[in-house]
């Protein structure tokens, strides 16, 4: 009862509306910067043998990182505020676009490569027309999964100055056991988890959107 | 006589000598790689320790920071964070583990995909809010303890449970269902075939559910402080609220080498531990 009084308060409403759009931006930027260079890093690591297992040891490594300390040590470098949570999670999120994109390009079947290539496409037009749209499937699974890793980590940046959802869980922390605590824990958790749903539908319908009807299951 | 032999004599020596040269340059770039493989990452957390320590050591440091980065605070944080980390890896170990064997049985494997969408929503809840939610419970039901690593640990296997137990059941998910034929082919009873087959082909799954855990507790252990439980994540938060970059940085480092370090190490366990024949 107590929450739902919460939810109805004016200036809750406010509060809660402007840090899930803050929280939003926290996931959307470095999500969309992570796929242009994950997908970059995937191609480069799918061509080249040399190269691959340095690229996926040190994606897999800043994973390792804890998301406090690496939030902490973007900030004497760029400054409180969204810009160190965004270089920070940029990095999370190449993990698992990165090798989404190497084990997509490597599923893709030889025999229709061959063909590409018996039709006389370039290796650009091979890339484009055959390799990645093929390996789209696997690649979207791998953003969808960098994500989710987002919008849940992204609540740690509060912590350190960070905007988004995470600084109404962080004011009831600081209130524990006090009256109006419990609100704002369940409030900022809530949201996130239902900021995480929401994107997991968008990501249901980018897939039946964008994945051509040929190679759906 | 000797003379006509002389020449692919030489040559044969030639040869030999070249493969052998050729073998030892393998051997070399082998044993370099080994080396790379085993000492690599140690030496590279060695180097960022020792930039670290010249780092802090060099700077002038005001009453507020040479008072909050003490090599006895330092150390007992970290000694606070290694305990949160191995309680919470060990409990969450013993609980989702065998309750991942039991739940891919032939009587429960009807349950298995519903549980294992559990695992992939549960990737949804935000660590702060879990643990947050968790420790408002400890704190406001008289009976149970309040203070000290017990709540921490509870959150960090709550938020941790999840993710092992579905690694363990996917993996184990995976263990070839003509083996498994195979065993039952040559009379072998269920309980033999989990004992003698299927748990043998799943110690891979099982040690890299080890590696997993340690890694995401020694991550999420970073926020026990803000709960009463200590931890390296105090060091960070402190040199935040303080203005002080120096506190902030060797916090965050040490944070990060202690996590490197444990991934590490839970990487040898994995490389000596599993079956060679996998």
């Amino acid at each position: 009862m107590a929450f739902l009084e919460y939810l109805s308060d004016p200036s809750t409403q406010r509060e809660l509306i402007s840090q899930t759009l803050d929280h939003i931006y926290l996931t959307a930027v470095p999500v969309a910067i992570a796929v242009v260079l994950g997908l970059g890093l995937g191609i480069l690591a799918h061509r080249s043998p040399q190269l691959r297992s340095p690229i996926l040891s040190v994606v897999s490594t800043l994973l390792t990182i804890p998301s406090l300390a690496l939030f902490a040590i973007m900030i004497p470098i760029i400054g409180i505020g969204a810009g160190p949570a965004i270089v920070a999670l940029t990095l999370y999120a190449l993990l698992p676009i990165v090798r989404n994109t190497v084990s997509g390009l490597f599923s893709v079947d030889n025999a229709v490569i061959e063909s590409a290539k018996g039709m006389g496409m370039s290796a650009t037009k091979r890339l484009w027309k055959i390799e990645l749209p093929n390996a789209w499937p696997v690649m979207l699974a791998g953003i969808r999964v960098a994500t989710l890793l987002t919008v849940g980590i992204a609540a740690i940046a509060a912590l350190v100055g960070g905007p988004g959802l995470g600084q109404e869980i962080f004011t009831g922390i600081r209130r524990i056991p006090a009256s109006g605590s419990l609100e704002s824990l369940l409030g900022g958790t809530l949201f996130i988890i239902l900021l995480a749903v929401l994107f997991d539908l968008l990501y249901l319908a980018i897939g039946r959107v964008t994945i051509p009807r040929g190679i759906r299951e | 006589m000797s003379s006509t032999l002389t020449p692919p004599d030489a040559q044969e020596v030639a040869r030999r000598t070249q493969a052998r040269d050729e073998d030892a340059a393998l051997g070399r770039r082998a044993r370099r790689a080994r080396i790379v493989h085993y000492l690599g990452m140690p030496l590279f957390l060695l180097a960022v320790l020792l930039a670290l320590y010249l780092w802090v050591q060099g700077q002038e440091l005001d009453s507020i920071e040479a008072r909050t980065i003490t090599l006895g605070t330092l150390l007992s944080q970290t000694r606070q964070h290694i305990t949160l980390t191995l309680y919470s890896t060990v409990v969450v170990l013993l609980l989702a583990v065998p309750l991942g064997i039991f739940a891919t049985r032939p009587g429960t494997r009807r349950f298995a995909p519903a549980i294992i969408g559990l695992g992939n929503a549960g990737q949804a809840i935000p660590s702060l809010g879990l643990l947050a939610l968790l420790y408002y419970l400890f704190r406001t039901q008289p009976a149970l303890p309040s203070t000290g690593t017990f709540p921490v640990v509870v959150g960090l296997v709550a938020y941790s449970f999840l993710p092992i137990l579905r690694n363990t059941m996917v993996g184990l998910e995976q263990v070839d269902r003509f083996v498994l034929e195979a065993g039952k082919g040559m009379g072998m009873s269920q309980r033999r075939v989990l004992r003698r087959i299927e748990l043998p082909l799943a110690v891979p799954v099982i040690l890299a559910g080890v590696r997993t855990a340690l890694v995401l507790n020694v991550g999420t252990a970073a926020l026990a402080f803000l709960f009463g439980g200590g931890g390296l994540g105090q060091t960070i938060f402190s040199g935040f609220q303080l203005r002080r970059n120096v506190v902030l940085v060797t916090g965050a480092v040490l944070v990060a080498v202690l996590a490197l370090l444990v991934d590490y190490l839970a990487g040898l366990i994995e490389e000596k531990l599993t079956p060679k024949g996998l």
